[in-house]
């Protein structure tokens, strides 16, 4: 599907993520995990109520501080902007859509920081308390292999998709990735998801190198 | 030890210290950690800005923001949390991020956007401690600070209508108590038998959720039915708030309706067993009032006279 159509259905389908099932487009993982649900597939069947509420704590956070942290990096934070973001966001759109569409973005998203606190806060503010967060994180998965026992919940997914892709995007300074680094264990996480879920299908897919 | 500490904040009703809260939490901390704090309360005599509240101030600083004040407090030695493991300090912070994530939509909501709570009640409280003519502005910039702060985090651009938000906000505020009370259960604290930042901040979010009288309460209903967490909050202001209360305190507002509720069903009971004698008075054979003796009854009449007194 080329670039363009695929941007295409995803405005209509709301947001990214979004699978496909039948005749349905469910968008955005809390709903998507819902939906699995009720199919009868569930990865937090195990756990007792305590250990849910947790997990719905932590994911809460990892939404609180990482997400919105990588939202302000991209379109708060000028060098970033003008570098990367405008350039990528615009990119399936023609001239002069990429530009309009990319400034309407930036403006909604600075609107969003300021309601909530952020927009007064640095880029250096920003960083500790991405490492505010993975502390916790890192203190939480300790040396167990997941977030609960030896089985993957939705809380390792959720985790997994923000760290893999804080440490393997391309960004004007290193210093997001370098916060997350300092983290052993957290290292080992990211690395033993890739291995074990990622790798075994085919070996064409570029195989991200975690350095 | 350090320079007197001087917390500016909004006040207090309904039984509680604040019906703000930021400023229950940052107060909550403070007795928690034994800072001894000067507690400032906001009325219209008050010349800063009401924007940041609360604030704390000592003869260097000026902090403001709940977590920048706790903050401020751990680094002058108030430290609530010496006793957590770093695993519940992490936990600490995995909650707080879910109650600002799932409960403070609802709450904002239940305050400052629902018409009914915010224009007789939410609105006449805070003008009430703004000087005119702020008054007039500053409540309504409240309103829209909070419910801009609902729309951008939960509605989708780029119209943002509160209605589709509405019944998600409440639905996740519901789960978000739920999800308290089961890691609550039956202890005294959040973690173990001393309180620690999280407790802080769950009162504050919760009491003035519970305390505050409004008329549209679905979320307080809600809260009133998990009893482990009503029990909390009463706890912590009968432990840390009680001498610092004044007028009636929160228990003893109770029973003064109670007993008012009790002596009005008594009245009735009475004025209903009145009208009942009454009745019965008036249906009761009328016995004549004893005259001069002119009519000379017959023995047979008098007896049955007399038979007809005794019965009821």
């Amino acid at each position: 599907m080329s670039l363009v159509a695929e941007a295409f259905v995803s405005q209509i389908a709301g947001k990214v993520p979004f699978i496909h099932v039948g005749n349905q487009v469910v968008s955005e993982l809390g709903p998507i995990v819902q939906f699995v649900k009720a199919k009868g597939h569930s990865l937090s069947d195990g756990l007792d109520e305590v250990q849910k509420a947790e997990m719905k704590a932590y994911m809460e956070l990892v939404n609180n501080m990482l997400l919105t942290a990588e939202l302000y990096l991209q379109w708060c934070d000028e060098a970033t902007v003008g570098e990367i973001t405008h350039a990528r966001y615009g990119s399936p759109y023609p001239w002069p859509l990429n530009h309009i569409l990319a400034y309407q973005k930036q403006w909604e998203v600075r609107r969003k920081m300021k309601a909530i606190g952020w927009g007064k806060k640095t880029l250096d503010q920003v960083l500790e308390d991405v490492d505010q967060c993975c502390q916790a994180l890192s203190q939480r998965l300790g040396t167990q292999p997941y977030f609960f026992n030896k089985q993957p919940t939705e809380l390792d997914a959720l985790v997994f998709g923000h760290l893999y892709t804080i440490l393997t995007t391309q960004l004007t300074s290193d210093e997001l990735s370098e916060k997350v680094k300092n983290y052993s264990n957290l290292l080992a996480f990211c690395r033993r998801i890739e291995q074990h879920y990622f790798e075994d299908r085919g070996k064409g897919s570029s195989s991200i190198r975690l350095s | 030890m350090a320079a007197p500490l001087e917390l500016s904040c909004w006040g207090g009703g309904w039984g509680l210290p604040s019906v703000h809260s930021e400023s229950l939490v940052v107060m909550a901390y403070a007795k928690f950690s034994g800072a001894p704090l000067k507690v400032n309360v906001i009325d219209n005599t008050w010349r800063g800005s009401r924007g940041d509240v609360p604030i704390l101030t000592t003869k260097d600083n000026i902090v403001s923001q709940p977590a920048k004040i706790l903050n401020f407090l751990r680094k002058q030695k108030y430290n609530a949390d010496y006793e957590l493991s770093a695993r519940q300090g992490a936990d600490t912070l995995a909650y707080i991020a879910l109650l600002e994530e799932k409960l403070l939509p609802a709450v904002l909501h239940t305050f400052w956007v629902e018409n009914d709570n915010y224009f007789t009640v939410t609105k006449p409280w805070f003008a009430s401690r703004i000087p005119f003519p702020l008054s007039l502005i500053l409540p309504g910039r409240m309103s829209k600070g909070a419910l801009n702060r609902i729309l951008l985090t939960r509605g989708e651009p780029p119209l943002y209508h509160l209605r589709e938000v509405e019944a998600q906000i409440y639905r996740d505020a519901k789960e978000c108590l739920n999800l308290l009370s089961h890691r609550l259960g039956t202890s005294q604290f959040f973690f173990g038998d001393m309180p620690s930042t999280l407790d802080a901040y769950v009162f504050g979010f919760l009491a003035p959720l519970y305390k505050v009288r409004f008329p549209k309460v679905q979320l307080q209903e809600h809260l009133k039915q998990l009893s482990n967490l009503c029990r909390f909050c009463d706890d912590i202001l009968n432990s840390y708030f009680r001498h610092s209360l004044g007028g009636i305190s929160p228990a003893g507002q109770e029973t003064v309706d109670a007993n008012l509720q009790k002596l009005t069903q008594l009245v009735n009971k009475e004025s209903n067993l009145i009208e009942k004698m009454d009745d019965n008075l008036r249906q009761s054979p009328q016995l004549p009032p004893r005259k001069l003796p002119t009519l000379k009854l017959t023995p047979a009449e008098e007896e049955s006279n007399s038979l007809q007194r005794l019965s009821p």
